[in-house]
């Protein structure tokens, strides 16, 4: 059965690259705007040997990881206090779900004039991107801590702190971790767009000017690459997502 | 027939207003009891009426707000992990860890070494009869066999005293009665004393050396009924003639207190 799954989903993928392949060769699309994906391929085996090209890729994943680095424990930090202190939850956790569901990308300008365009405005925006999706995904880990587990802790003894590290921990891991995980797809998010918006480096302004100037086989290998390794990088924050929360999907499925 | 020792709990005129303000709720008013060293004493009354509360004042977990509760004449101001254990109504196991982490949790807190704790956790699975299924995670295992290893956990921490909070109200029928078997061996096995919230007359009689009965809300205990039922106590015993008076007599006693409250006869 799952072995089916595999070979289906391979299949589509096959059937995929050749029809984009075909598309192209026959002149069904323009090939200016889509190159066959053989040529496709071979521009983005071209860029990876290309130092300067990997140079680019290089700054840009030194901004998302300083922004990640910063932006994930600060988000897990406020969301556990607005999780687990009541009154401050009032206030903010309102606020919060406001700025949520306005899109960050009108901002923007305004980050280049506080900020610039250099590495600390890449930052802040990818740090303002994870922020509040984590510090959501975070208050609502707090809320979901089984109240009789922490009582029943009480009555072994345990101090506060124990009762921190040893129940509230891993009760709220799978679901802080999902928050990461969404984190991390909107910082990378962040970052390049306002690589792509205004900048001097970074992967992001390289895709913006191929798109300028009509360099479609690199923009799509430039596309390839980041979907390819964003993709990776979701996926194995996924397994590690279902591994901490196996107890929790066994629950939920009885 | 036990050998009834000193009070080992005693509860002196215990009060308890939640809410302090606008609209506060009187939930216990006046309780005073006292349960003698390894005896079987259980708390019946009408849902709401305030059981849970006493039991978690006698466990250290909420402060009372008038009067006081002494475990071995000392005062209950915070938990006690070495004298009380608390089995609570739902199995309250952590379920990233498996049976045996589970019991072994609580000694792994209090600073107990490794090969204590796996001797202990050894032998009050096997004692709970779940032997073979020390490394099972909670959702592995069924109502009653969680209410084992947390029956198995609260008597690995080697405790005087056992409250239990109507540890087997989720639990069907037939898993009821036989667990109420169980507890009653390992009782006889372990001579703790155990405190007992129920809202089942059946099994408050069957378990128990006494029976608390308390009022609605605001919670008073209104009679004590001494169970002078034979022991070991037998489940032909409940259509008995004795069985039945003490049952009435609770049921009465309940029902004239207006009880809104469901309690099963």
């Amino acid at each position: 059965m799952r072995r089916n799954v595999l070979v289906g989903q391979l299949l589509f993928a096959v059937a995929f690259l050749g029809l984009w392949e075909l598309a192209s060769r026959m002149c069904w699309v323009d090939p200016a705007d889509l190159p066959p994906v053989t040529i496709v391929v071979a521009t983005l085996v071209d860029l990876l040997g290309n130092p300067k090209f990997l140079d680019e890729c290089g700054v840009t994943l030194v901004r998302v990881l300083v922004a990640f680095a910063i932006g994930a424990p600060l988000a897990v930090s406020i969301g556990f206090l607005l999780g687990e202190k009541i009154h401050l939850g009032e206030i903010f956790n309102p606020v919060i779900h406001f700025i949520l569901g306005v899109p960050q990308s009108i901002f923007l300008p305004v980050f280049i004039l506080v900020f610039g365009i250099e590495f600390l405005q890449k930052v802040v925006f990818g740090i303002t991107h994870i922020l509040f999706v984590v510090i959501v995904n975070t208050v609502a880990a707090v809320h979901a801590v089984p109240k009789p587990l922490v009582l029943a802790a009480r009555s072994f003894g345990a101090s506060p702190l124990q009762i921190y590290l040893r129940i509230y921990l891993p009760a709220m891991l799978p679901i802080v971790v999902t928050g990461l995980r969404l984190g991390m797809i909107f910082n990378i998010l962040g970052v390049i767009l306002a690589e792509m918006y205004g900048a001097r480096t970074g992967i992001g302004l390289l895709l913006f000017r191929w798109g300028e100037e009509y360099r479609t086989p690199e923009l799509m290998a430039g596309i390839v690459l980041i979907s390819v390794v964003t993709i990776m990088l979701n996926e194995i924050m996924r397994i590690w997502e279902h591994r901490l929360g196996r107890w929790q999907t066994a629950m939920d499925a009885r | 027939m036990n050998a009834i020792g000193a009070p080992v709990i005693e509860a002196k005129t215990v009060g308890k207003t939640y809410g302090v303000g606008r609209a506060p709720v009187r939930a216990l008013d006046g309780v005073s009891f006292a349960v003698p060293e390894a005896a079987f004493v259980s708390l019946v009354g009408p849902s709401g009426c305030g059981k849970s509360t006493l039991l978690q004042i006698m466990g250290g977990l909420v402060p009372s707000t008038e009067g006081e509760v002494l475990i071995d004449r000392e005062r209950v101001a915070k938990p006690m992990p070495g004298k009380i254990a608390i089995v609570f109504q739902d199995a309250t196991l952590l379920p990233w860890k498996t049976a045996r982490a589970n019991v072994e949790f609580p000694l792994e807190l209090q600073g107990i070494g490794a090969a204590e704790r796996r001797r202990r956790s050894d032998d009050m699975l096997n004692l709970v009869g779940l032997g073979d299924f020390t490394e099972r995670f909670p959702h592995e295992l069924s109502g009653g066999m969680k209410q084992r290893v947390s029956i198995a956990r609260g008597l690995a921490q080697e405790p005087r005293i056992i409250l239990m909070d109507e540890p087997f109200g989720a639990l069907d029928e037939q898993t009821r009665i036989k667990m109420g078997q169980e507890l009653l061996r390992i009782w006889e096995a372990t001579r703790k004393t155990i405190f007992l919230i129920t809202h089942s007359l059946t099994e408050a009689i069957y378990l128990s050396d006494r029976v608390l009965v308390m009022s609605h809300r605001p919670g008073r205990i209104v009679e004590t009924l001494t169970i002078d039922l034979p022991r070991p106590r037998t489940y032909d015993m409940i259509g008995g003639v004795e069985f039945g008076r003490a049952r009435n007599r609770i049921w009465s006693l309940i029902t004239a207190d207006e009880a809104e409250g469901a309690v099963e006869p």
